[in-house]
């Protein structure tokens, strides 16, 4: 095929990717092409599970082999920190204490409230870069659905977005498109947590009086996706002036997502007893 | 297109896409991870010519835009364009072994471009001017270090699947 024969097929293909493009960003969530993105999920997650699970392993071993020079750096960093936060433990033990109190007269159940399921991070990110997304090895069958919390023990990682028997993708927090609700621990003050992409996430601050700092921790806000109280990030930067409507703040995830393998995701309700007034 | 050079398209490109999403991607690499499917399609429009890269393309972007977070088209109108431009220097490859690196970091920044002018147009919260530079930035060099293990794979794969193909 050549000439005018072959332009007429460049025409039609470039029409054709451009239509269906059009259409799906018509549609949306619920998207016609849903259908076809589950199917080819299905077919190829397991592959992907296997292939990127024992990549996963190489890839950990090494990427550790140029920070050999640096973990007696870190080992001493990591020491000073260790000192310091047991001086924080014991002052907190008062504190401790009569939150404990608190706790037994609410009737509220201690730790592990949530049901969350762990999963393995198969792939991260795609698309020449432009997304921050990762991809689970657990999926419908495990119980995981869209728009449920993901997250690791340093903290908030994502939400679950597209989820197929076997494997599920999380939008992560630095994704341009994540927004989450998130409150300042030492105000109380609650905002939008958003993703930049590689720089980090961006704060917006609706209560315009509170002092916001540079080391303030924010945490999530309970939503219909999001369980409350997963801490997110640390502010860095404080960007917008005392005289815009709402103050921009830079925020330093907990999370490193690039060094991510397991992960929790929230499957279930918190298990609470029911509270019962308190009499005094 | 014969039967053979058929299953051969559509073997390399699925396992390219698997080694793509589940390798390379997990791979601690600094920038944006390596993406071997513009390679891959640069190697058939080299080896074969314009249509070959055009529907190799077409087909290989996709099968990417089904495994990404994105709208259905946007790889497949990116890679059918940077294969068919590709194949235009078809009947020089073999005057020049410089010529395939710079057929395959010129892919590299059309696929990029394409994408992200796409994106632009259906204003994509996730296409800004950082993103872009980021991705440019690391996939040409990526894209260069493939081109050695990829194109000649491929020119090979295609002489023994279509031996008078080569010739055209």
């Amino acid at each position: 095929m050549r000439g005018p024969r072959l332009r007429l097929l460049l025409a039609l293909l470039v029409l054709t990717a451009f239509t269906l493009t059009a259409i799906d960003y018509r549609a949306g969530e619920g998207s016609p092409f849903d259908a076809l993105r589950r199917g080819s999920d299905t077919v190829f997650g397991p592959a992907q599970r296997t292939v990127g699970g024992a990549a996963r392993s190489v890839g950990n071993a090494l990427g550790g082999l140029p920070r050999l020079g640096r973990y007696q750096e870190d080992n001493r960093r990591l020491e000073r920190e260790n000192a310091r936060l047991r001086a924080l433990l014991r002052e907190t033990d008062g504190l401790r204490r009569s939150d404990a109190e608190l706790k037994k007269l609410l009737q509220l159940r201690p730790v592990g409230q949530y049901a969350v399921i762990p999963a393995r991070v198969v792939s991260v990110g795609s698309a020449l870069g432009f997304e921050w997304t990762a991809t689970l090895d657990a999926g419908s069958r495990d119980g995981v659905k869209p728009g449920q919390t993901v997250l690791t023990g340093d903290g908030l990682v994502g939400r679950t977005k597209r989820v197929s028997p076997f494997t599920t993708v999380v939008v992560l927090l630095l994704d341009p498109t994540f927004t989450v609700g998130a409150r300042l621990q030492r105000l109380g003050g609650v905002g939008l947590a958003s993703g930049l992409g590689s720089s980090g996430m961006q704060y917006e601050l609706i209560d315009q009086d509170a002092q916001v700092r540079p080391g303030d921790v924010l945490a999530t806000t309970q939503s219909d996706t999001f369980v409350p109280d997963v801490p997110v990030g640390r502010v860095t930067r404080v960007v917008g002036g005392a005289r815009t409507l709402t103050r921009t703040t830079r925020v330093d995830p907990f999370v490193d997502v690039s060094s991510l393998d397991l992960v929790g995701v929230v499957v279930g309700p918190a298990r609470m007893a029911p509270r019962t007034p308190v009499r005094s | 297109m014969s039967g053979p050079r058929f299953v051969l398209g559509m073997v390399t490109v699925l396992a390219a896409l698997l080694l793509q999403t589940a390798v390379l991607t997990v791979l601690p690499l600094p920038g944006a991870a390596p993406d071997l499917l513009v390679v891959l399609v640069v190697a058939f429009a080299l080896a074969e010519g314009q249509l070959s890269g055009l529907v190799t393309g077409f087909v290989a972007g996709l099968a990417a835009d089904l495994a990404a977070d994105h709208q259905l088209g946007r790889l497949a109108l990116a890679y059918a364009v940077v294969g068919y431009v590709a194949g235009l220097v078809h009947d020089d490859t073999e005057r020049s072994t410089l010529l395939p690196f710079a057929a395959v970091a010129a892919g590299a920044v059309g696929a990029v471009l394409l994408y992200a002018g796409v994106g632009a147009l259906l204003g994509d919260a996730r296409v800004t001017g950082a993103a872009v530079g980021r991705s440019l930035v690391s996939s040409v060099p990526y894209a260069v270090v493939l081109t050695p293990f990829v194109v000649p794979v491929v020119a090979a794969l295609v002489r023994r699947v279509e031996p008078d193909a080569a010739r055209r």
